[in-house]
């Protein structure tokens, strides 16, 4: 049970994100240089960590729960309430390929939890904040 | 390579178990002797649990009062060498796990176990021989599924010896 790699992580989340929400742009993390599209979303991942157990083998590991975060930016508030709908009807309990064909990983699960939505008046754009955690066998 | 001479954290305690379906297991002799017991102590052959329990010697004890004292009298008889209760991430293709299941399943096979422990210098070895029962699979999300189970030693056979 080796580490898994963050950056195949990455690619995944970029391609699953992408798939669910298309047309809309997917990046990872925020630029203010997106901030003049109307509609845009971010990812951020985190907590990639598999518990380690007792004794000299490295490889006597748990599994991988990694939380990515979903940030919603949208110049219209209700634009960014349905997009998160999507995000949640899509992911919230899927299990499966996670991240297309190309960079994908099966999943035992995902799990999100729709954080919060607030309002950035110095970008001009309200956001919501979800997480999602995955199981990943290793 | 000397007997450990520091306070060892739990995380230098490996569990490692003979090979084969039917194996011989290691005499009383051979349990405290450190080139027999450390030459199964190879990767193939290690368990991996997530944590190491507790081993050694249960308590037992009986109690008699004695005549003309004002105080009974308390004598140590026959301790029991203590279960191990276990817990690994279950790999169902897991060679040694799968060995163990189907001992629990027999009942009846005596198995060598060691842990060992190591600050990695020295190393000491605790070895003994056990049966395997309560094989238990916990399968709750939120986290890797379990394997559970239980390490009965077998009464006196058991040894202790290090790479000094």
């Amino acid at each position: 049970m080796a580490q898994n790699n963050p950056d195949t992580y990455g690619k995944a989340i970029q391609a699953q994100l992408q798939s669910i929400v298309t047309p809309v742009p997917v990046y990872a993390s925020f630029n203010r240089n997106f901030a003049i599209e109307p509609k845009f979303i971010t990812w951020n991942l985190r907590n990639v960590h598999q518990p380690v157990f007792t004794g000299q083998n490295q490889n006597n590991k748990g599994i991988d729960r990694p939380t990515f975060q979903i940030s919603i930016f949208t110049q219209l508030i209700e634009d960014g309430f349905t997009i998160s709908n999507t995000i949640l009807q899509s992911l919230h309990g899927y299990s499966g390929l996670f991240g297309g064909a190309t960079y994908g990983f099966w999943i035992a699960k995902a799990d999100v939890f729709w954080l919060y939505n607030s309002y950035n008046n110095e970008q001009k754009l309200a956001e919501i904040f979800l997480d999602c955690t995955l199981d990943i066998p290793t | 390579m000397p007997l450990p001479a520091k306070v060892l954290p739990g995380f230098s305690a490996s569990l490692f178990m003979q090979p084969g379906a039917t194996p011989t297991v290691l005499t009383n002799a051979a349990l405290a002797t450190v080139a027999t017991v450390s030459a199964l102590c190879i990767t193939g052959n290690a368990v991996l649990v997530e944590a190491v329990p507790a081993f050694g010697q249960d308590d037992a004890v009986a109690n008699f009062t004695v005549a003309g004292s004002r105080q009974s009298d308390k004598i140590p008889t026959q301790s029991a060498p203590t279960s191990l209760t276990i817990t690994a991430a279950w790999n169902p293709s897991d060679t040694v796990l799968v060995q163990i299941r189907s001992d629990a399943y027999s009942g009846l096979i005596d198995r060598t176990y060691i842990v060992q422990a190591t600050d990695g210098t020295g190393t000491i070895y605790y070895a003994f021989n056990a049966r395997a029962s309560q094989w238990q699979i916990d399968a709750q999300p939120g986290a890797e599924a379990k394997a559970v189970f239980t390490l009965h030693p077998r009464s006196g056979q058991y040894g202790w010896s290090n790479s000094a």
